[in-house]
């Protein structure tokens, strides 16, 4: 109890506290201003009807029951969403986890290897897409080209809506090079001993995989899995510059759609009920994520498991 | 005696594992050259494109290397994609944009690793808190914002907001950093009478240089890449960044692909450029984040 009030005590520097303030006055801008005020708003608006110009009329939940009623793209929208953040995510944590435990190995030209799987990441990603038509073309791209060599017929890859959305994801794995040096990084945090200790009881390669890398990288694969998947669930980019959505609803992914309403046909109010959802959406996810992740993440220095 | 072969088969069973990992690793070599030939052919497929006719490149079976480098294709492509322009345009914003990112998160990093205050846990977790939510969510009413104020179609709505703090992620980056850095040295440097900021400025700056250099590469290719936020802001074609040019460039000349292949490895030229310049700090600084706590 006294510790408590003497710990309340705690007498601040003046002169710390000012220089603090001051330090983090433009995050504290940034964070009111660009974050969570707008989110605020953005709450407030989606009750909203308004093109922008005129008044605002209030409508109250007008606009999620057109969406999840009466609005004929919107389901599509978010299958599309999910199947695509699905994808990418699973995707690219197995590919940068295999190519970040090759690296991990004593091999010659580590570093040349590392700059090559990374470098996708850093190209601009208008380019890297256009760049993927070209590939995907159906008539002269490359991979039909390799299909039609392997004796199979050609794929509409772009052009389909069942396949647009797994080739644009596949796009997204080979950006995933970022993922790779957070992985390696992980990996050689590992400590050696404990490789070291379970060869001598005799466990192969296999079974220190399962048994100790794994384990021991579950914070970092818990890291990358929350955060590709809250990027990757607000995809944009590949419909704004190669699909428009297209075919169907085949790459109308839930961004493209707040876009196309709010900036397109100017309906802020229908556009920012979409935003919310997609809000709601992603803390769903989160929160399933942390719920879960006392069960399966492996602390150092923990006894339970 | 016993000893003896006891030794020997020790011996051999060691010798057998160390050329049982060599096996291994000369696999995972293979397997790297095999992964890095397969990740980097969409690359070089591309650029091979750029140097060809479109006749070329609609022949059957395709060419994998081009039958005659025709450099030309990049002279011609420059007279309708205005590349200088547009490169200019995308420095105008993404320089000062990352100027301030680095700054403020440097500042926001060091106060949050260092400086005791009131407030400074809920600060955090705003703070942290933050980087889970999705920035789609604020949009619109930024957009409506920066539309009052009459700054759609400048540069400011791209610019000015990396003046605040340049994201939660990079924050949090540079703390890490900070703490890594021997509290003696502050406490040296306050009997020395500096201030925080002195301290700021002379002790942590040049010990965090590494992550400050990541913080600004991170910045610059996450502005690179931002094709959404050019596309609700700018529309004056004289103002088109190179993502935008580049997009309008596709559309003008639609099947013309030996002329988008050259626009699109122009475009690829600053990534590359600056990527080799800071590849070492890159690396060397998402290495030591170590992601611990």
């Amino acid at each position: 109890m006294t510790a408590i009030s003497r710990k309340k005590r705690i007498r601040y520097n003046r002169s710390e506290t000012q220089a603090a303030w001051l330090c983090l006055l433009p995050s504290v801008i940034g964070l009111t201003c660009i974050t969570y005020l707008p989110m605020i708003a953005s709450f407030a608006l989606s009750l909203f009807s308004w093109n922008g110009l005129g008044d605002m009329k209030y409508i109250g939940l007008e606009n999620y029951i057109r969406l999840f009623t009466r609005d004929t793209k919107f389901y599509g929208s978010l299958l599309t969403t999910l199947e695509y953040a699905g994808i990418s995510v699973i995707g690219s944590i197995i590919y940068s986890m295999i190519i970040a435990m090759l690296l991990n190995r004593k091999v010659p030209a580590r570093g040349f290897f590392r700059a090559v799987f990374y470098l996708p990441y850093v190209l601009p990603a208008l380019a890297v897409y256009l760049g993927w038509k070209w590939l995907y073309d159906y008539n002269h791209g490359l991979f039909n080209y390799l299909i039609k060599l392997g004796g199979g017929t050609s794929v509409k890859f772009l052009d389909s809506s069942a396949m647009v959305t797994p080739s644009l994801a596949l796009i997204a794995v080979w950006l995933s090079g970022n993922l790779i040096v957070i992985f390696l990084a992980g990996l050689q945090n590992v400590p050696r001993t404990y490789h070291e200790a379970a060869e001598i009881d005799g466990a192969n390669a296999w079974q220190r995989f399962w048994k100790i890398t794994i384990p021991c990288m579950t914070p970092i694969i818990f890291y990358n899995l929350l955060m590709s998947l809250v990027s990757n669930l607000q995809v944009i980019t590949p419909a704004l510059s190669l699909t428009q959505g297209g075919p169907g609803t085949g790459s109308y992914f839930m961004c493209f759609m707040l876009y196309t309403q709010a900036f397109k046909s100017h309906k802020y109010g229908y556009g920012s009920a979409i935003a919310v959802i997609l809000f709601l959406i992603i803390a769903v996810f989160t929160g399933i994520l942390f719920a879960t992740s006392k069960s399966w993440i492996f602390y150092e220095g923990d006894d339970k498991e | 005696m016993s000893v003896e072969t006891m030794k020997v088969s020790r011996g051999g069973h060691l010798a057998s594992k160390s050329r049982r990992e060599k096996t291994a690793d000369i696999l995972c070599f293979l397997l790297l050259i095999l992964l890095g030939l397969i990740v980097l052919f969409p690359i070089y497929w591309i650029f091979r494109s750029s140097l060809m006719s479109n006749g070329e490149l609609y022949a059957y079976p395709p060419a994998f290397v081009p039958p005659a480098w025709r450099l030309e294709n990049y002279s011609e492509t420059l007279k309708s994609f205005e590349y200088l322009k547009f490169l200019g345009n995308t420095m105008t914003i993404l320089l000062p944009a990352v100027f301030g990112a680095v700054v403020t998160a440097t500042m926001g990093g060091y106060a949050f690793a260092r400086l005791r205050f009131r407030g400074k846990k809920l600060l955090f977790t705003l703070c942290v808190g933050s980087m889970l939510l999705p920035s789609m969510v604020t949009l619109i009413p930024l957009f409506i914002g920066w539309s009052k104020l009459g700054l759609v179609n400048t540069y400011w709505p791209l610019i000015l907001p990396h003046f605040c703090g340049g994201g939660a992620f990079n924050i949090f980056l540079i703390r890490q950093f900070v703490k890594t850095v021997p509290r003696e040295l502050d406490e040296a440097a306050t009997i020395d009478g500096c201030g925080y900021f002195r301290i700021l400025v002379y002790i942590i700056v040049p010990a965090i240089k590494a992550a400050m250099i990541v913080v600004g590469l991170l910045k610059f290719i996450e502005l690179w890449n931002d094709l959404l936020q050019q596309v609700t802001y700018i529309t004056r074609r004289d103002r088109y960044t190179l993502a935008l040019g580049l997009n309008i460039f596709r559309g003008s000349f639609n099947d013309d692909w030996s002329s988008i292949m050259c626009a699109t490895c122009l475009s690829f030229i600053p990534g590359i450029v600056f990527y080799l310049i800071g590849q070492r700090y890159f690396v060397e600084g998402i290495v030591m984040t170590g992601m611990k706590n």
